[in-house]
């Protein structure tokens, strides 16, 4: 094993890792900052460290520090305490390894080695997924059984009861994919997305699976426990759910398992429907021929839109009320010399590309970071869609949630097979 | 005459309604155009910057207590403890002395309310025979730090000037 090897290893698991913690704090973020937005308020946007508040991000720092410094409370009533504390560990570890077969790049090329850019190198891909991720709701099950509370039990039944009857439309919808895709690598299926459909609408799963993607963005997000499906945690009927009873460090696993999944779910959602990390138009040959101008387009780009990102800075960055050397307006002016400084960083690494390493390895290394950027910005839509939903629609009573995944979604998805199959059939 | 009939319309029998995932697009339209109004010009949101900008506060407004004074200076209380004994929360506490001013012949020497056990009924001005005991003073928020500092002395409730204009005051329906 080389040292290339070895640093490869390590940025992919690297990746793999710590981008699904760190988009914890980001959806945080966006939850609480896109809630109120969307409810005309303004959202937590005071915490500040020495005045910079960073958009409402530093409030994540503070409740972070406040739940780790909460008392760890065990009930004396619980017998179990194994299965207690074990409930978290699964939803949080569980959520963290389904996203280890995303890729988040195609195979990267160096020299004569091809590297899989996924956390785990492995052509599992969906199954890997499909089987991971249903195992959360053991911890979900695990949490509410062991809490030995009723409105915990009632809490992991319900996810338990939900989890069966949509598991069985999300791998159907995943099979009548199958058949279009004609693999189980998650890699395979987005350098599948990466082609052109009639020569100019690329071919997405959501162009080729209109209802497919329906059922499956539905079933993800009632496997995720989010609203309008987070009958799990119905706050007015059950309290907090299966996690009732859970305090301090172990409800923040809880909390952090349940973004992570969130997290891990819109990367699946993308990678199977939104074309992964394919750049509309640009896949990876047609970027690796195109390498330099892309680079020139590039150059050009990210002045323009750092202009518009520092205007609205200034603009909105200000203290909406008579105050006094406003020191709103100090941090909007740090804020936009950051902007500026990652400006001029990116156009000069783009030009020591161009002068000096063009041609070469760089290319598939420049190919391969464009479009880790291009997953992570579609990732973090999708994750701005699941917030967007849960602000926009109440949750669903029992019944409601039972029947529209057996008496809907099933036979729709049922149906979308026999068409899918039949349209395969027939093409081929 | 015929009795007025007022036809309520029912939503969500057409097909439109029942297939759902239109009025869902339609519903995340609408708070997508929320968001985006706000995320471009956040001076747009409903929101008052509260602990720099203050609400307006109206004369009918209970807040804090105050003790009012006649014009020369001498309380007007003369510790009849009609508020003490009206009060459901039991926070006031009287003691009575002999007043020397030669207004009236009682006068209270301490006046205390525990704005903790206060429970902000206004009873106290309704029960006041001499309108000695106001709550114009327009303060909403009353904090501490120890349980002491929440007991108003009479000289605390005598200092605090009203918000309000005397005019104000009576057209606030007091």
């Amino acid at each position: 094993m080389t040292l290339q090897d070895i640093l490869l290893i390590i940025i992919r698991v690297a990746i793999g890792a710590f981008v699904p913690l760190c988009f914890v704090a980001v959806s945080v973020w966006m939850e609480r900052r896109g809630a109120s937005f969307i409810q005309d308020r303004s959202g937590p946007n005071r915490a500040n460290i020495l005045g910079f508040r960073a958009g409402g991000l530093i409030q994540n720092l503070a409740d972070a520090v406040k739940l780790f410094f909460k008392e760890d409370v065990i009930p004396a009533h619980i017998k179990h305490k194994f299965y207690f504390v074990l409930a978290p560990i699964i939803v949080c570890v569980t959520a963290l390894v389904s996203f280890a077969v995303v890729p988040f790049a195609d195979t990267l090329v160096l020299g004569d080695k091809e590297y899989l850019m996924q956390a785990i190198p492995t052509d599992l891909g969906i199954l890997w997924f499909l089987a991971i991720a249903s195992f959360a709701v053991y911890g979900i099950i695990l949490a509410g059984w062991s809490s030995h509370n009723k409105y915990g039990m009632l809490g992991g039944l319900r996810s338990a009861a939900q989890v069966i009857s949509y598991e069985i439309p999300m791998g159907l919808a995943i099979i009548s994919l199958l058949v279009v895709y004609g693999t189980v690598s998650l890699n395979e299926m987005a350098q599948f997305q990466g082609q052109l459909l009639f020569g100019f609408i690329p071919m997405w799963g959501v162009i080729l699976q209109p209802i497919g993607v329906v059922i499956f963005m539905v079933a993800a997000f009632a496997e995720a426990n989010r609203t309008p499906f987070d009958l799990a945690e119905g706050e007015s009927e059950i309290v907090a759910g299966y996690h009732v009873e859970y305090s301090g460090l172990k409800f923040t696993i809880f909390f952090m398992g349940e973004y992570v999944a969130m997290f891990a779910s819109s990367a699946i959602i993308v990678t199977l429907y939104f074309g992964g990390y394919q750049i509309p138009w640009f896949n990876t040959a047609t970027l690796l021929k195109y390498a330099v101008p892309v680079t020139l387009l590039l150059m050009i780009a990210t002045p323009i839109i750092a202009k518009f990102v520092a205007a609205w800075i200034r603009k909105n960055n200000v203290s909406h009320y008579e105050r006094e050397n406003d020191p709103r307006v100090r941090e909007a002016n740090v804020y936009i010399k950051i902007v500026w400084g990652a400006v001029i960083l990116l156009e000069a690494i783009f030009f020591l590309y161009l002068v000096f390493a063009s041609g070469g390895a760089a290319d598939n290394i420049l190919v391969a970071c464009l479009q880790i950027c291009t997953f992570l910005a579609k990732t973090t839509f999708m994750l701005f869609v699941y917030v967007w939903v849960r602000w926009t629609l109440p949750r669903f009573r029992y019944d409601q949630l039972q029947k529209l995944g057996w008496n809907v979604l099933l036979p729709l998805s049922l149906l979308n097979i026999f068409v899918t199959s039949a349209i395969v059939v027939a093409l081929s | 005459m015929s009795i007025k009939v007022k036809t309520i319309v029912r939503y969500g029998r057409s097909w439109q309604e029942r297939l759902y995932l239109i009025e869902v697009f339609k519903g995340m339209a609408c708070t997508f155009r929320h968001f985006i109004t706000n995320f471009l010009d956040n001076s747009k949101l409903y929101v008052r910057h509260y602990p720099e900008v203050k609400p307006e506060i109206t004369p009918r407004w209970r807040g804090r207590h105050r003790l009012t004074t006649h014009e020369d200076g001498t309380i007007k209380c003369v510790a009849c403890y009609m508020c003490q004994t009206n009060c459901p929360a039991q926070c006031i506490q009287i003691e009575a002395g002999e007043r020397t001013d030669g207004r009236t012949e009682k006068v209270p020497l301490k006046f205390d309310i525990d704005l903790l056990e206060c429970i902000y009924c206004g009873y106290c001005v309704e029960a006041c025979p001499m309108d000695a005991i106001r709550m114009d003073t327009g303060i909403f928020s009353v904090t501490a730090t120890n349980r002491e500092e929440m007991k108003m002395t009479i000289d605390q409730l005598r200092s605090t000037p009203g918000a309000f204009s005397e005019e104000e005051y009576k057209k606030g329906g007091a």
